[in-house]
């Protein structure tokens, strides 16, 4: 059983106004919603990813709503992974007039160091939903070996 | 009890990029949550609410995280609606992790022209 601390409700806590005073103020900063640029010289938004290694690939995560496959440019040259492209406004000549505008357009593009055990023949990379996956599976030889040693 | 609601609230979910515009007859709201499918979107109108709940598929945590980037959490969205919104005329859509909604507008509040009779 979990012990909870008891705490009346009915009284107010002057510290509840500070937490949602904070919450305001970290809402202003909350820009990270748009991707931006990552390196110095670079010239088109970098959109965020994620990498998750397990034991035998190395999966690239990307978000890329609004995309179709043929909008994508994976590819791999001497280790390093780029994925580019180019993400379309849709109604830029359409009338009407916006209210609220957040989505970002433009070409992007992001590129990735592989580690040396990456199988560069072996990749494959699907769509769905918006979110990009490539997979890259490593190498056998990095792949992580069970040796049995008998003892004798 | 307000224990359903306290969770609610602190229950993370992040805000999508969200456009919103004007066309002759209605009003288009489109969110961009990438990884939402069409069995995990929710979209509901609740007397002058409009809320949009969208859920992630939960990634299998089986590897480790070498670069995270991505927020996680859950979308949730609420906007108002007013009156010049007809409650029959909601559509939504989604399009590779695209939601497009379409708020019709009521009849009253569309430009009409005025035919000029000559005597």
């Amino acid at each position: 059983m979990a012990l909870i601390k008891w705490k009346n409700r009915d009284l107010y806590d002057p510290w509840a106004d500070f937490k949602s005073l904070q919450d305001e103020i970290n809402a202003l900063f909350d820009i990270d919603r748009v991707p931006t640029t990552t390196g110095l010289f670079d010239r088109s938004v970098s959109p965020a990813i994620d990498v998750i290694e397990d034991e035998h690939t190395y999966t690239v995560v990307c978000e890329l709503p609004g995309m179709n496959e043929k909008d994508i440019d994976v590819s791999i040259a001497s280790n390093v992974l780029t994925i580019k492209g180019e993400k379309k406004n849709e109604r830029e000549e359409k009338k009407g007039s916006y209210y609220k505008k957040e989505s970002w357009s433009g070409s992007f593009q992001r590129t990735l160091p592989l580690p040396a055990s990456v199988n560069g023949d072996k990749i494959s990379a699907q769509l769905k939903d918006g979110v990009l996956s490539v997979v890259l599976p490593k190498k056998e030889e990095a792949k992580p070996k069970q040796i049995s040693v008998n003892i004798s | 009890m307000d224990t359903t609601k306290e969770t609610r609230t602190m229950a993370k979910t992040c805000q999508a990029p969200c456009d919103i515009f004007h066309e002759s007859d209605k009003v288009i709201c489109k969110l961009e949550m990438p990884g939402v499918s069409k069995d995990s979107l929710e979209v509901k109108v609740d007397g002058d609410r409009l809320i949009i709940d969208g859920r992630k598929p939960a990634h299998d945590t089986k590897g480790e995280y070498r670069i995270r980037e991505i927020r996680t959490g859950d979308y949730h969205q609420e906007f108002t609606i007013d009156d010049t919104v007809d409650r029959n005329k909601i559509d939504a859509s989604i399009k590779n992790g695209v939601v497009t909604i379409s708020l019709g507008l009521r009849e009253s509040e569309k430009p009409r022209k005025i035919q000029i009779s000559s005597s």
